[in-house]
């Protein structure tokens, strides 16, 4: 019994992985230690200090970045620095994110006003995964120097992408993530060419921008309640759940409410903003943006803009499934 | 009807809900077609490599039409044997067996399926993001769950083409 059992697993997560690199559909079952393994990734994202190289990949982009992370008692900030073309970077602090835009000499400034809506991931919600996606382990490889070990999670229907991420086996840091779609085709991907885990300097956390006379554009985030203004979700997709809703400032000033929904790794923001004072003809219709689908929509003499790191039909069907109703 | 379908289809149905559309598909003509015209809208929406509207009724007509041949031109000695064991072990099961082998052996020759054009063409075509878009990822990606997974990198998505998509 326990060898049928031993054999029935190896056979799962032998076809998941194929399906996993070709369709894109999970066909096996979630295991226990690929759940520990993902776990174990979230705690170190969360614990550990670092910098490193890595690449980013996207259709036919390619970007070569720094990231530096200090996590201390006083709260971790995190770097990110872009090494191709113009030397953008982003700060991130416990409370606020920062990005540096020197081309246009602009600081993106937002602050966290909703604690909610940047949880950590706590144990539960990676068990929450496993109702959307089958974890399971995947080969063990060598990134960057690093021994590393697979999670893949694949999608138990097509609303989401898969994921795959490879992880350091003694620390879980995250060496490699690879998005994909249902046909096994890549989405976009994040890899460590180098990268250092231990105590980083203070200074490396900080922008090499003189700021001082840049443009700044504050998101003004404010918690909302965008259903007593009368819009709503007619219904939202199987899996995802509101994560928060706030109004807020898009570029230098066009207000805006927003609504995050989110399955813990897919997720689609649903944004709603008067047709007045709008420059540039809105074109409704699904449009792309690198890695992210949007859908645009004109309801009741306002812009519905859904934006989302999930497939293009299921980032429309938020789009359809947004009401307005004369509060 | 065809919003209960269309629940169905979406899984939002519940399984008492489920089971009075589920029995009209069965047996309503104009619930049939619904159904399947809905499945074939996904499809374009999922851009699906389709076959054409009406393609299970022609499927069937062509299928009808076809002589049923009793003795396939070239059998290796194993599925000749194979098959006359079927034979004798039930005939009515053998012969339900031969006819999907012939079938299966006239198209195979024949691939009628890949002939076909679609006709139908995708609902929503894609228009340019819009002017501001990168605003729109900026402002995303502070709630994306990929920042408890990856910290700040997956920032790098939305800053490459500073002041939006036509700047690129």
């Amino acid at each position: 019994m326990i060898r049928t059992l031993g054999f029935a697993a190896l056979l799962c997560s032998g076809l998941g992985q194929g399906l996993a690199q070709g369709q894109g559909q999970a066909q096996g079952q979630t295991s226990a230690e690929a759940m520990t393994l993902l776990r174990k990734i979230y705690q170190a994202t969360e614990k550990l200090s670092y910098t490193g190289t890595f690449v980013y990949q996207q259709g036919e982009r390619t970007e070569t970045s720094r990231i530096t992370r200090l996590a201390g008692p006083g709260g971790e900030i995190e770097k990110v620095e872009v090494l191709d073309g113009s030397p953008r970077e982003i700060v991130r602090t416990r409370d606020t994110v920062r990005c540096y835009l020197p081309d246009s000499q602009t600081v993106k400034v937002e602050r966290r006003t909703d604690p909610r809506a940047f949880p950590a991931m706590l144990p539960q919600h990676v068990a929450d995964l496993a109702r959307n996606y089958t974890i399971m382990r995947g080969e063990r490889v060598r990134i960057a120097g690093f021994e590393c070990e697979a999670v893949v999670l694949t999608p138990k229907d097509e609303l989401r992408y898969g994921y795959k991420l490879w992880a350091d086996v003694n620390t879980g840091m995250l060496l490699k993530a690879r998005t994909f779609d249902r046909k096994g085709e890549t989405v976009e991907q994040f890899s460590f060419a180098q990268l250092a885990i231990g105590s980083v300097s203070r200074d490396r956390v900080k922008t090499r921008h003189m700021a001082q006379n840049w443009r700044i554009e504050d998101a003004a985030v404010a918690p909302a309640d965008l259903g007593r203004s009368g819009w709503t979700l007619g219904s939202v997709l199987p899996g995802f759940r509101k994560v928060t809703e706030v109004t807020r400032r898009l570029g230098e000033a066009r207000p805006v409410g927003q609504m995050v929904y989110s399955d813990g790794l897919a997720a689609v923001s649903v944004f709603i903003e008067p047709m007045s004072g709008r420059a540039e003809t809105v074109r409704p219709g699904p449009s792309s943006l690198g890695a992210f689908q949007i859908y645009t929509r004109e309801i009741a003499n306002h812009i519905v803009t859904v934006v989302g790191e999930a497939p293009a039909a299921s980032v429309q069907r938020f789009a359809t499934a947004v009401e307005y109703r004369q509060p | 009807m065809k919003a209960k379908i269309s629940e169905l289809m979406d899984g939002e149905a519940g399984s008492q809900e489920s089971a009075g559309p589920l029995d009209v598909l069965r047996s309503e003509g104009e619930a049939r077609e619904t159904w399947r015209r809905y499945h074939l809208i996904g499809d374009v929406m999922r851009d699906t490599r389709l076959i054409s509207g009406g393609f299970s009724a022609r499927v069937a007509a062509k299928l009808a039409a076809e002589p049923t041949v009793m003795a396939p031109s070239r059998v290796s000695p194993k599925r000749q044997t194979q098959r006359w064991q079927l034979l004798s072990a039930a005939a009515s099961l053998a012969a339900v067996a031969l006819v999907g082998w012939v079938a299966f052996g006239t198209q195979e020759s024949e691939p009628q399926m890949a002939q076909v054009q679609p006709q139908v063409q995708p609902i929503a075509a894609q228009v340019p993001p819009p002017a501001t878009a990168n605003d729109y990822l900026y402002a995303h990606q502070g709630y994306s769950p990929r920042n408890s997974l990856q910290g700040v990198a997956p920032y790098v998505r939305m800053v490459s083409g500073e002041a939006g998509p036509q700047r690129r």
